[in-house]
């Protein structure tokens, strides 16, 4: 990555970091208003609020989607601090685990369920950390175009001899057709993971049998 | 038994006089500041069994309070608020003395806790 690209996505990550700690604000002040309420019902004694289930009910709501919206800002406050050091120590299990829920709106467009099944121990690799999430959402976009619709895409990583590998595999009871999974070696994403690969020193590969993509990882990045 | 007596210190208006409030009705004795500096003051002339702080606030940062309060009562138990991304700070915050620290935004129930502890440690 130039100079200039860096500068260009720290600059991305620190604003995109500085607005997930006022989005988080703002849900502090919405989960103690709530809680607030909750406690004032609490004290309150049976048959005084008409409505109480209904409101308990609702408040219950509203907690839960606090609660999503704490989890999504905490991923996305963990991804907009990725460009802070490069290279930098990744554990591919939880990077795995972090574009799972980066990436799962786009996987629900095409009602495709995304996941990720980690490993034990840790993986640690030293690497570009902005370039190795990029390459994961590519393959993930390369097997969101080439099926229709349905179906599972798991991300999960292992070591095979000397080289860390994630794979990104696609599963369904309908597979896509031999020729939607040859036009994605002709496909701009596929050349733009090449890319990426390239310069994190590693490899993609596609088992268009499965179909998964494996991406080969070095220990340390260049 | 006495009321536990807290400040809380963040510059989130609506957040701190809410959280205050629910802790006015589990029994608790609850003062507010907005920023490091009135907390120094409200210390200096009441001073509370235990200090929520936040540790981003514009002016003197938590940190910064954080020392000042343990210089002038090093008894007065503080807990820290940190955000995702700033658990260095909480661990450095320990390190200069804090109880603990907790990853806004904060269960209710998890603060009572870490605030039951801290006031039984104040003694």
């Amino acid at each position: 990555m130039t100079h200039l690209k860096r500068k260009e996505v720290t600059f991305f990550g620190k604003i995109t970091a500085g607005i997930t700690h006022e989005i988080k604000n703002v849900l502090a002040i919405i989960q103690q208003s709530s809680g607030l309420m909750e406690d004032i019902l609490d004290v309150t004694e049976n048959g005084a609020f008409p409505h109480k289930d209904k409101f308990l009910k609702s408040l219950n709501r509203i907690h839960r989607q606090i609660q999503r919206g704490i989890d999504v800002t905490t991923r996305l406050n963990r991804f907009a601090h990725n460009p802070d050091h490069c290279p930098a120590s990744l554990d591919l299990n939880e990077a795995t685990e972090q574009m799972v829920l980066l990436a799962s709106r786009f996987a629900r467009l095409k009602n495709v369920v995304l996941e990720s099944s980690p490993l034990d121990p840790p993986l640690i690799i030293r690497s570009d950390p902005v370039s190795f999430e990029m390459a994961l959402f590519e393959s993930i976009e390369i097997l969101l175009n080439a099926i229709d619709s349905g179906g599972k895409i798991t991300l999960s990583s292992r070591k095979i001899h000397d080289n860390f590998v994630v794979g990104v595999s696609y599963e369904h009871t309908v597979l896509p057709e031999e020729e939607s999974l040859a036009k994605i070696f002709s496909s701009e994403r596929w050349a733009s993971l090449q890319e990426i690969m390239t310069y994190l020193g590693g490899t993609a590969k596609m088992l268009d049998q499965t179909p998964e993509i494996l991406l080969y990882l070095p220990e340390f990045i260049k | 038994m006495d009321r536990m007596k807290i400040l809380l210190v963040d510059d989130e208006h609506e957040f701190v006089t809410t959280l205050g409030e629910r802790l006015e009705l589990r029994n608790m004795n609850v003062s507010i500041a907005m920023d490091g500096e009135s907390a120094l003051g409200f210390i200096e002339n009441d001073p509370p069994q235990v200090v929520v702080l936040d540790l981003m606030m514009p002016g003197l940062s938590g940190l910064k309070v954080l020392e000042k309060i343990k210089a002038m009562d090093p008894k007065i138990q503080v807990i820290l608020l940190t955000g995702h991304g700033a658990t260095k700070d909480g661990i450095r915050g320990m390190q200069l003395g804090a109880f603990d620290y907790l990853i806004k935004p904060i269960d209710i129930d998890e603060l009572i806790i870490k605030l039951n502890e801290a006031a039984k440690k104040m003694g």
